[in-house]
């Protein structure tokens, strides 16, 4: 969705895809992904993927990626030590994007089999910080 | 200092603090497992292993931590994709829901801090010192059944996962300092052409490879 709003074509299904480093159709794209995997995967490419991603969007925007792979490392803990529901609105909308991402074969879809509906609904992920 | 940085030290002192039901020296307790749980070697074969399950084998209590509060802080540090219902509902029994919440939220939170500093080229900072006194131990009044493995707020909010740690307010508001620091920004969130150094495509491709290597369905 951010990716439309900015005018680009985005290749989801590669950007899920954990091996692949490479154009995604997100600008620096494949040095994101780089420290993403990197930084997630424990490898010893982590000073080396950053030092290449920050010659390519600066040293701010290097430190804010950083900050957000940290984040979501707590919100993975959150949502499945909690066993929190995906919810209504995001469950209904996006039933063919997790059928052909092979979302649902995570351990975790089996906590979103029978949804509750709270409250708003939110219906795409900038809908969620409320 | 970023922001960023500022709320890091914020909430790194706030983890050996006295939190909700946790002393300050069980919470520091906690995040010293977290470190553990990278080379344990119980933690590190049931991570291999097709099922979890598959391995026999339990961690000790500790001086501060029960064998139960040990055995929820390194699957979820280590494993937290493969956590089931019947796992958490074992340990909320022993534990009581509360204490279950807080220990999975410092879990949560020390893990944003280390690996940051990981991301960053930084060494690993010595574990604070714990802070005396005794947790506030309340449990909110707005909180019940809405789905999740444990109770959250039924007020209003927009999304399951704003509810998360909701259970124990004194561990979440540093939580949700670190999430609004460190990615949601405020009313910006709102924004899909935030004009932040790395622009919102950016961070969302970020965090979907992230939650993609975590393998988390929310």
């Amino acid at each position: 969705m951010s990716g439309e709003a900015n005018g680009l074509t985005v290749d989801l299904k590669a950007a899920i895809e954990r091996d692949h480093i490479g154009d995604v159709g997100v600008p620096a794209g494949a040095e994101l992904l780089a420290f993403t995997n990197a930084v997630e995967l424990d490898h010893d490419d982590i000073d080396a993927t950053r030092t290449a991603l920050a010659d390519v969007i600066g040293r701010q925007a290097t430190l804010e990626a950083a900050a957000i792979i940290a984040i979501f490392n707590g919100l993975v803990r959150v949502a499945d030590g909690t066993g929190i529901q995906l919810d209504q609105g995001v469950f209904t909308a996006s039933i063919e994007e997790r059928d052909l991402l092979g979302i649902n074969e995570f351990a975790g879809a089996a906590n979103s089999t029978n949804v509750v509906a709270v409250n708003a609904q939110p219906m795409a992920v900038h809908d969620l910080f409320g | 200092m970023s922001d960023i940085e500022d709320a890091q030290q914020t909430v790194r002192e706030a983890m050996a603090r006295p939190g909700d039901w946790l002393t300050g020296k069980q919470r520091r307790a906690v995040w010293r497992e977290v470190r553990a749980s990278s080379s344990n070697e119980l933690d590190q074969q049931r991570r291999q292993a097709l099922s979890p399950n598959a391995v026999n084998g339990a961690h000790a209590a500790t001086a501060e931590l029960s064998a139960s509060a040990m055995e929820v802080v390194h699957r979820t540090a280590s494993d937290p994709g493969r956590l089931t219902r019947a796992w958490a509902d074992e340990h909320i029994s022993e534990l009581g829901e509360e204490t279950y919440t807080e220990l999975v939220g410092v879990t949560a939170i020390v893990s944003v801090l280390d690996r940051f500093d990981r991301a960053m080229g930084r060494p690993e900072q010595p574990l604070p010192q714990p802070t005396a006194g005794e947790p506030a131990r309340v449990r909110p009044d707005d909180v019940g059944d809405i789905g999740a493995w444990v109770s959250q707020t039924t007020g209003p909010t927009k999304a399951n996962v704003s509810r998360t740690l909701s259970l124990v307010p004194v561990t979440n508001q540093p939580w949700r300092q670190l999430v609004d620091t460190h990615y949601s920004h405020g009313a910006e969130f709102m924004n899909l052409r935030w004009k932040f150094p790395l622009s919102r495509p950016q961070a969302e491709l970020v965090a979907t490879r992230s939650t993609a290597l975590n393998e988390c369905f929310y």
